[in-house]
């Protein structure tokens, strides 16, 4: 783990005047060779619990969504998705289009359908009503040809052929399998067990979708629910006509993302399709259950893990064979063992696929799935040894920072007072309460892309402005909370611009990059503007532009103490302000990041019931840019961990080749009464003076711990998610 | 000619009305406290005003007032039309800070509330609140101008993407404004029957928390 060296100082000699006398002395400045983050305990913003700046409009409902924009003759259009996973459809578009209401029905003209859900035809109409009779009106009449929709099916011998590829797809392996096949055998204790977990979806509150805002003519606006706000005019550019260029995306707030919402997708390009033949602006998001159905998930899997394990604790073995169910996609799981280190590894994976929604990025792709059958291994195998949980754990993991982080979870949860550290406890106990730890790695460093301007005016306004999007991490928030800093403002003192692909270009915000890529930038340019700033001014003063600092609200001068308001110092500018742009500086960005968490639940061996008492994280990210914002952050992590622990499960009914839960009703996420103490703690030991995306890192490990948990608690190993009653009483042998 | 505005033109419309209704206490108040005595009153509430007014036929687009945030607003719209699709896409400005998220009563996000208690705008139709009073988020603070309840929410982070968020605050507020010093539980319960993605739960409880002791003092 590399420190960056120290803040960049140096000394200067300066002449002070001293009771009326000249007085040579040597004071230290900030090095003006370019910008760093200073020493942890100099920041005023950063690092600080900074309550974000579009708090107000979003708790007042006052902030546009793409979901409320409200265009004049705007119309509503809805979607047909095919009601069958494979087959053909008719329709009847003439009927449609004579619909009241309806102005414009577009036929995809798809051929054969090839997953349940794909989109077929789209309506346009006066009201959202207007627009779903003139779905009714379509008369869809499918046409089933033979499907899978689960992987048994697709694995059946003679099961239609869901890809050209074949219902299996290729196969990678791994490792040396008979090295494997000897360290079991000489192993103080093996475990052999089939993990899985079932498919789940993203689940933004907003759902994806656009509006376009075209109506003829040679400019359009797009308003995007998108992780990616400059993703999207490129691809509408065909379908509207247009060149890029003269679209303009804007994604000022979005409702959610979670690795679902790149690019413009087929509901954009619908969106745009319709726009161009109706010559009027279109709202096109997808409903809720179309929404479940064709805007991607995070891929299922099934892994059969056989481990071995030496009478010291040391992991000596480790087969895995990894399915990955990804509907047409082809799924994502990280590779075995993880982060831990085992002496002889062999791996396989592969995909199955089926006629189902293919699988998308969805938050720490394929961690999840990779953590949950390891650390539950892992607790298989130090039962089978009668083996302390935690110090196997230790043990095995090659980065000491994980040994720490580990510790100060289990001294907050309670772990070193918990009576079962080496064997589960029985169910026939009074209290059935059980403890289970997880960890979890990931990049979260960044790269060039983004070009942050910061702007100040005379009469003391400043703007910090790029174009990236704020899914809710906070972006917009350190976009102004670094300039501020800088200047010694409070957050009063600059406003943030994001959410326009006319703006500073920003990457995409996907795999936690987002603040390793845009925090340098911002940074920088704000350096830069604090230069422009002292060098226009030092002459002007009568100083150096070394000896200006900016504190309080207040330009000093070093040299002869004088304070000015920032806003007088503003009005000494030209008379066209000061402008400056910053780019992506490789130093102030990390890359690497670890945390630990544990869970402790109490199961109820009459119903089968789990509660999660408490969760704990400990989670280190370099330089927190925002300590408030980051503990979000953090909960989020665990919530929806806990969430896919205890209810997510996409269900796929085998024979009609339908999804049972299409709805929140039956498709179950985590509410206020799932939720108990939830500890978020940041890892302060990380002395790292750069800024490292955190987001994904929080969800990988929160379910496995609470899978090992309930295991903990009486013995009750659900090897398949989620932990229903039905499942921790089978585990028990109560049914 | 599409069969489908079949709801407006069946004369059994009022029936439907009625129903809609029974669905509003299932949604909005069953996963709350008042599930015991709420919703079986409510259905009772409901099922008197719809046999005591005479049936009413009502179709195409509609002329009504509604009051909400205590201002006449005039709508045009056909009666099928749920009070959330009224607020959002039929009221000038439109009042959008209520959000469309499940559109079958799972989520909360469209909460509001009618007469002081919390319900779910999109198990309404907008005609059938005519003579009620309801609150969106926008009734109850602005920004620069926050509610103590969305301060708080503020302060504490209590909102990550924010589409949840008005939901969530409207849940807490009808709860406050009966319980002020409302317990974590009654917090819990309050806002049970709203769910929130990005994880934002324990920031929620704190903020609602900090406003109850407030309050208590
Ligand atoms: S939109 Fe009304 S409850 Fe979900
Ligand atoms: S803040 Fe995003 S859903 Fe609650």
């Amino acid at each position: 783990m590399s420190t960056q060296d120290k803040p960049k100082k140096k000394k200067v000699k300066v002449t002070r005047n001293e009771n009326g006398h000249p007085v040579e002395v040597e004071i230290e400045v900030d090095d003006v060779d370019g910008p760093s983050w200073g020493p942890r305990a100099g920041h005023t913003l950063v690092n600080h619990d900074v309550p974000r700046v579009d708090g107000p409009v979003k708790v007042s409902g006052r902030a546009p969504y793409p979901h409320d924009i409200r265009l004049p003759g705007m119309l509503h259009a809805r979607v047909l998705c095919a009601r069958i996973p494979a087959g053909s459809v008719r329709l009847d578009l003439e009927s449609a289009r004579k619909t009241p209401g309806v102005e414009v029905v577009l036929d995809l003209e798809v051929k054969e359908i090839r997953w349940l859900g794909q989109p077929v035809a789209a309506v346009a109409a006066t009201t959202p009503e207007k627009a779903a009779d003139g779905l009714r009106a379509l008369a869809a009449q499918f046409q089933a040809a033979g499907f899978a929709v689960t992987p048994e099916q697709a694995l059946a011998p003679n099961a239609p052929q869901v890809t050209r590829r074949g219902n299996k797809g290729k196969e990678s392996e791994n490792g040396d399998a008979e090295a494997v096949k000897a360290a079991l055998a000489a192993a103080a204790g093996t475990a052999r067990a089939e993990y899985s977990l079932p498919v789940q979806h993203h689940a933004s509150l907003e759902t994806h979708g656009v509006v376009v805002d075209y109506s003829g003519g040679d400019e359009a606006r797009i308003y995007a629910s998108t992780q990616s706000t400059f993703g999207i005019s490129e691809d509408a550019a065909e379908p509207l006509g247009l060149k890029a260029s003269q679209i303009e995306t804007i994604s000022e707030y979005m409702g959610g993302g979670f690795g679902a919402k790149f690019g413009l997708g087929i509901e954009g390009l619908i969106a745009c399709r319709l726009a161009k033949l109706a010559k009027r602006p279109v709202h096109l998001l997808l409903t809720r259950k179309d929404e479940f159905l064709a805007a991607g998930n995070r891929s299922g899997s099934r892994v059969v893990m056989e481990g071995g394990i030496a009478a010291d604790g040391k992991l000596t073995a480790l087969r895995a064979e990894i399915e990955r169910h990804g509907g047409i996609g082809g799924g994502s799981h990280a590779r075995q063992p993880y982060v831990y280190s085992v002496e002889k590894v062999h791996t396989k994976s592969y995909p199955v696929h089926t006629n189902t929604d293919g699988s998308r990025a969805m938050r720490a792709p394929g961690h999840p799935q990779a953590s949950f059958a390891i650390e539950s291994l892992i607790d298989e195998l130090c039962y089978a040894a009668n083996l302390d949980l935690l110090e196997v754990r230790k043990k095995n993991l090659a980065n000491p920072t994980y040994a720490r982080q580990l510790e100060r979870v289990a001294r907050e949860i309670g772990w070193y007072e918990h009576p079962h550290r080496t064997q589960p406890g029985r169910m026939d106990q009074r209290e059935c309460i059980g403890i289970g730890f997880g960890v979890s790695t990931w990049g979260g460093g960044g790269g060039e892309s983004c070009e942050v301007d910061v702007r100040i005016e005379r009469d003391g306004s400043v703007t910090s402005s790029v174009g990236t999007q704020d899914l809710g991490t906070g972006t917009r928030t350190y976009v102004a909370s670094i300039v501020a800093e800088e200047f010694g403002l409070g957050m009063d003192g600059v406003t943030a611009r994001i959410g326009s692909s006319r703006l500073g270009n920003a990457n995409a915000s996907g795999g936690s990059t987002t603040v390793a890529s845009l925090a340098p930038a911002v940074k920088n340019a704000a350096w830069k503007a604090r230069m422009k700033f002292a060098e226009h001014l030092a002459p002007l003063l009568g100083t150096q532009k070394e000896l200006l600092r900016f504190e309080k609200g207040e330009l000093v001068d070093q040299q002869s103490g004088k304070r000015i308001p920032f806003a007088k110092a503003c009005a000494m500018l030209p008379n066209e302000g000061l402008q400056a742009r910053g780019t992506w500086v490789a130093d102030l960005a990390g890359n690497g990041i670890q945390g630990a968490q544990a869970a402790k639940v109490r199961v109820d061996p009459l119903t089968g019931r789990v509660e999660v008492l408490k969760m704990v994280c400990v989670q280190n990210c370099g330089l927190p840019i925002n300590r408030l914002t980051l503990r979000s952050q953090i909960f989020g992590g665990m919530v929806q961990a806990l969430s896919y622990a205890l209810l997510e499960e996409r269900i796929m009914e085998p024979s009609l080749g339908l999804q049972i839960n299409p709805n929140f009703e039956d498709y179950k996420l985590a509410g206020s009464l799932e939720i108990g103490e939830i500890v978020a703690i940041i890892d302060d030991e990380d002395t790292r003076e750069q800024a490292i995306g955190v987001s994904e890192a929080t969800i990988v490990p929160g379910h496995s711990a609470i899978a090992n948990a309930v295991a903990n608690a009486c013995g009750a190993r659900v090897r398949h998610l989620p932990l229903t009653p039905d499942k921790v009483l089978a585990a028990l042998g109560k049914v | 000619m599409s069969d489908s505005s079949a709801d407006a033109q069946d004369p059994q419309s009022s029936s439907k009305l009625s129903r809609r209704w029974f669905l509003r206490g299932a949604g909005g108040v069953a996963a709350g406290s008042a599930f015991a005595g709420g919703l079986a009153q409510q259905a009772e509430a409901a099922r008197a005003r719809s046999l005591a007014a005479a049936p009413e036929v009502l179709e195409g687009d509609i002329e009504f007032e509604l009051s909400i945030n205590g201002q006449r607003m005039k709508l045009r719209c056909e009666p099928r039309t749920t009070l959330l699709n009224a607020l959002r896409n039929h009221c000038e400005p439109p009042l959008t800070g209520t959000k469309q998220v499940c559109d079958r009563g799972n989520c909360g996000a469209c909460t509001v509330h009618v007469d002081g208690r919390p319900a779910n705008a999109c198990l309404m139709l907008a005609v059938d609140l005519r003579g009620r009073e309801v609150r969106t988020i926008e009734g109850l603070g602005a920004p620069g101008a926050l509610n103590p309840l969305q301060e708080s929410f503020w302060k504490h982070d209590a909102q990550m993407c924010g589409f949840c968020t008005p939901g969530f605050v409207m849940s807490i507020q009808a709860c406050l404004e009966k319980q002020p010093n409302a317990s974590l539980e009654q917090i819990k319960r309050a806002c049970s029957g709203n769910i929130c993605r990005c994880g934002t739960y324990p920031a929620v409880f704190e903020a609602a928390l900090a406003v109850a002791k407030g309050g208590a003092r």
